[in-house]
């Protein structure tokens, strides 16, 4: 089995592809024509890319968008046969590191000419934009923005707790969930069980206590970071959340809870800015609860970034490249992004959208305040529970010591650091 | 063992076997139930729980309502893939798995139990291993994002399970039947044809249960090797239970498990007599 | 046993063959084909499994290196010792459930065929959507604790799924409900192929019912019992979709198993050549069942044709 011609079966294949201003002349001359992967299915995920989808037809385009439902896996496994086939998508979704890492395994297409054009460099954050473009050149497009660690307050929870002030710091978090439990609050903290609900709690909990901590060690990792005093207090904060979260969760994801939630049985909830468009679709009002960026120690606004993005893989299809320009314009135009934002919950990649109309929620433009708070103050960091830190072998190196500890309350939290320095080591 | 009158011992046999029954039976009533229960009243309740009211109308949905990205067809179409790959799939690993059996055990040909051998392996290895050769095969041979490379896929992989199994009920037709039919002239063909097949439906029914069960119930290849429009049902039902950013639509979800579960569980209902017949005329030597 | 025939004699060679092609063509290329992609497959994961390989295949080589990173994790080890305590229970309590099971079908009662029916129609459904289903019975938030709870018992506790150390267990419970079936359905066949004589003789005996299993019928289900071993193994060896859907491996990675743990590597964590290093450790696993049972089923060969 030859599978070893593949990659240079590939490479011949970018030898073709690099006459490529046949770009925007070919836009004209054919019907533009989209192939793309992605997880989207269902849910206002779903609904997105289903409005993202009628706007590229509306452009004159032909759209043929290809769900995998399921986990991310699958979606990669699709991405991963279409490759070796090759015949990948002319855009798929991916996101972070992973953009990096799949890049080299095919020819990606040189976005340069249009983002130029688009002068969509400029307002983007920098270590965003340094993700979507990993040898210098521009080969994929982030389309929204959500920090994971945004804190859902409960109103009818908080009544209980007789509190209307929003905690800053982890202290005050602390100090809200006790007033919580004792005003008859059963769970202060109201999460989902998976994988990355727990990592989230982790990640949330270290760079509110420290994010230069949080970027040496979980992004750089650096050795002497891993082993840093505020490495065990963040997993000391985990289990004073997983003391006040429901036990009876199991694996079951956190929007199971939604309803415990917004009824006050729950008190706070970590979560990305996704919750919101969640909560929105099952019908719950937005005075049901409130959101604040997550607690930091410094009281200066820590976001923990996540954004989805799509690749553009190389094609010489002349429809198919007239559609990966389309497509390309459509992600990084103004009002495209702000549609698909209020659908889903997130904010705009584009710092220079106006948040403040019709349509925003309060939680969207606190999102987007703190996230330019957080830029201005360094606080802004890569998310590790979803996959922006650090490619997937590493991050769930990390997050198996991460989940492993949250349902194992016997392990105690320096053990849970040595731990976590240790699969950092070995997957390197 | 013979009367039947209802003496204690009687009793008991009658009491344990239908409390495992209703063990048994308990998933299965509980989907039912949920699938006429809203979602909204699961949410507010637990997952177990007599409907309020008979929420039909999840039927409706799951059958050609709820949406997979921009298609909102519900699971109908979806279903039809799942045929178009099953049936072929099962007809084929059969019928060859029946020709291959009947050679292997009354043919025999140099190499044979060294061919058989290593087909019946097959079983054991695993699906994960398969998915990456399987997709350079398809590359190779064109065959990638289309039905017939998934018939193929589960033809070829069926042919460890059918032959495995008609073997074994092919040895224990006596050998005279054939070597008096050879006198006559009849060929290999003939023989399988006029003989063979008519003495073969216990069997038969055993392997067409047993793979139509496992390729409607295939997943990790159905949506690697597909495009959106050809996917399995399968695939449709992950759409409605791994929904991230949705509220968990249970009502709907387990409609769409009951109907995509229907033409497999009809197929035991239906076979059920004749897959232990089967057995017990072959698969457990 | 089965008789070996040669071509008739009185016939030129090579028109005979021409004349079987069509029969050589059926005969052979499945099973070629089937055999070719088995050996194939093989070879190219454990090829795989020396190469540097992460996203998609490379060629190269790193010796040993995927083993024993694989053999140093804690997943594999979890995965492994889960592998034996899964594999023991359930092979067992399968076995007993499909053996009294079959025991009691046997005993002609009414309403065989429900029951029989009911009994293997989990068979039926995908692993996922058992995995799933017993994933909401079980969950003490949203199953039966939780019915119990409302319905006023609220000491009552069913909580294994998020128990570090039962959770395996309701892997059991699970893959006991699907599967027994098809134990049952096996072990039926034995039963209702017990010489008849043979029973007759124990009833002029003057043998009791349970006498009559222990001493007559049950002796004769030996080779069944070894058959119905090696398949709940192998299910049990393979076992992936149903734990991915009830625990994904949780909680924590309390519930890894060695399928788990190949898919994982391969494609989540985009390692293919640790996967693959896992794959072939996991063939090797199968092959000690496997050899074992090979060895065994010739012994029984060469004692029935000497016999």
């Amino acid at each position: 089995m030859p599978i070893t011609t593949t990659r240079r079966r590939l490479l011949a294949g970018s030898a073709a592809a690099l006459a490529l201003p046949a770009f925007a002349r070919a836009q004209s001359a054919v019907k533009p024509r989209l192939t793309a992967i992605s997880q989207w299915s269902a849910g206002s995920d779903g609904a997105a890319i289903t409005a993202l989808g009628k706007k590229f037809e509306e452009k004159g385009g032909t759209w043929q968008h290809s769900p995998v439902p399921g986990f991310t896996t699958e979606m990669m496994n699709k991405l991963r046969a279409q490759i070796i086939a090759g015949d990948p998508p002319a855009c798929s979704q991916l996101k972070g590191p992973e953009i990096a890492a799949w890049s080299k395994i095919a020819p990606t297409l040189d976005l340069d000419a249009v983002v130029a054009a688009a002068g969509y460099e400029k307002v983007v954050a920098p270590d965003l934009a340094k993700l979507h473009k990993p040898g210098g050149k521009w080969i994929a497009l982030p389309l929204q923005i959500y920090s994971t660690n945004m804190l859902f307050l409960s109103k009818r929870a908080m009544d209980k707790a007789k509190a209307d002030k929003i905690p800053v710091t982890w202290a005050e978090f602390n100090d809200l969930a006790d007033k919580m439990k004792s005003g008859g609050v059963a769970f202060p903290v109201a999460n989902g069980g998976t994988r990355p609900d727990d990592g989230q709690k982790f990640e949330a909990a270290l760079a509110g206590i420290s994010p230069a901590v949080y970027r040496a060690a979980i992004m750089n990792l650096d050795e002497k970071a891993l082993k840093a005093p505020e490495i065990k207090a963040a997993f000391v904060q985990v289990r004073k959340i997983a003391d006040w979260m429901d036990p009876n969760v199991g694996a079951q994801h956190f929007s199971t809870n939604l309803k415990r939630f917004v009824d006050g049985d729950m008190g706070m909830m970590i979560m990305g800015g996704w919750a919101q468009g969640v909560l929105r679709n099952a019908g719950f009002k937005f005075d049901d609860f409130m959101i604040a960026p997550g607690p930091s120690d410094n009281s200066k606004p820590v976001f923990l970034l996540n954004a989805d993005a799509f690749i553009f893989w190389q094609r010489k299809e002349p429809d198919l490249q007239a559609g990966q320009t389309l497509m390309a314009q459509l992600v990084m135009d103004p009002a495209i992004q702000t549609m698909y934002s209020q659908i889903t919950g997130s904010i705009p990649v584009r710092t220079d959208v106006d948040l403040s109309g019709e349509g925003w929620s309060d939680g969207q433009r606190r999102t987007a305040a703190a996230l330019k708070e957080a830029i201005a103050s360094n606080q802004a960091v890569l998310s590790l529970a979803h996959n922006m830190a650090q490619e997937n072998g590493m991050t769930a190196a990390m997050i198996d010591v991460i989940t492993e500890y949250v349902k194992n309350k016997t392990i105690k939290p320096e053990q849970a650091a040595t731990r976590l320095a240790e699969a950092v080591e070995s997957s390197r | 063992m013979r009367e039947r009158t209802f003496a204690p011992s009687r009793i008991l046999i009658y009491l344990i076997v239908s409390l495992i029954a209703v063990a048994w039976l308990a998933p299965l009533a509980v989907v039912v139930l949920n699938s006429l229960r809203t979602n909204e009243e699961i949410a507010q309740g637990s997952m177990i729980g007599w409907p309020q009211h008979l929420a039909w109308s999840n039927y409706a949905t799951a059958w050609s309502g709820f949406c997979v990205a921009e298609t909102c067809a519900g699971i109908r179409p979806y279903m039809l893939n799942s045929a178009l790959i099953t049936i072929p799939a099962t007809i084929l690993s059969t019928l060859l798995g029946a020709v291959a059996g009947y050679a292997v055990s009354l043919w025999r040909f140099r190499g044979d139990n060294w061919i058989y051998g290593i087909v019946t392996l097959g079983i054991f290895l695993p699906q994960q291993m398969r998915l990456l050769p399987w997709t350079i095969v398809l590359r190779d041979t064109g065959l990638m994002n289309t039905l017939t490379g998934l018939v193929v896929i589960h033809t070829i992989q069926g042919l460890s399970f059918t032959t495995l199994f008609c073997r074994n009920y092919y040895v224990a037709i006596p050998h005279e039947l054939i070597r008096a039919a050879r006198i006559d002239g009849a060929g290999f063909f003939r023989i399988f044809w006029r003989i063979i097949l008519p003495l073969s439906p216990p069997i038969l029914v055993v392997t067409v249960i047993w793979q139509f069960t496992h390729i409607w119930n295939e997943f990790l290849y159905g949506v690697t090797f597909t495009t959106g429009q050809q996917q399995p049902v399968t695939a449709a039902l992950i759409a409605l239970s791994a929904a991230v950013a949705d509220i968990p639509q249970h009502g709907v979800q387990s409609a769409a498990v009951i109907i995509a579960a229907l033409p497999t569980l009809l197929i035991y209902l239906l076979g059920g007599r004749y897959f232990v017949r089967g057995l017990t005329a072959g698969a457990v030597k | 046993m089965t008789i070996a025939v040669s071509t008739r004699p009185g016939r030129p060679a090579a028109f005979d063959w021409v004349r079987r092609l069509p029969e050589y063509l059926t005969i052979w290329v499945p099973l070629l084909l089937s055999a070719a992609h088995l050996i194939a497959f093989t070879l190219w994961t454990i090829w795989i499994s020396f190469t540097p390989s992460t996203l998609v295949p490379v060629s190269g080589w790193v010796g040993l290196r995927n083993y024993s990173a694989v053999a140093a994790s804690r997943n594999w080890q979890i995965a492994l010792d889960n592998l034996l305590l899964f594999g023991s229970a359930f092979v067992l309590l399968s076995l007993v459930t499909g053996l009294v099971l079959a025991i009691l079908l046997d005993q002609r009662i009414r309403g065989e065929n429900v029951l029989r029916s009911i009994f293997l129609y989990p068979l039926a459904v995908s692993f996922v959507v058992t995995g799933t289903v017993w994933s909401w019975l079980l969950n003490p938030g949203l199953g039966i604790q939780k019915l119990v709870h409302d319905l006023g018992w609220t000491s009552f506790r069913f909580d294994w799924l998020i128990d570090r150390d039962m959770a395996i267990w309701t892997i059991v419970i699970a893959a006991i409900w699907q599967s027994s079936g098809f134990a049952m359905a096996l072990f039926l066949a034995g039963l209702r192929s017990v010489d008849a004589d043979l029973i007759k003789a124990a009833q002029i005996d003057g043998a009791g019912p349970v006498r009559m299993y222990r001493r007559v019928i049950l002796p004769t289900l030996w080779p069944i019992t070894i058959t119905v071993i090696v398949i709940q193994l192998q299910f049990a060896i393979s076992t992936f979709d149903l734990v991915r859907a009830l625990t994904n491996g949780g909680p924590g990675i309390a519930t890894q198993l060695p399928a788990l743990v190949v898919y994982d590597l391969m494609f989540q964590r985009s390692l293919l050549g640790r996967g693959a290093a896992a794959a072939v450790l996991m063939l090797l696993i199968l092959l000690a069942v496997l050899l074992p049972y090979a060895a065994w089923r010739y012994v029984q060969r060469r004692r029935a044709i000497h016999a």
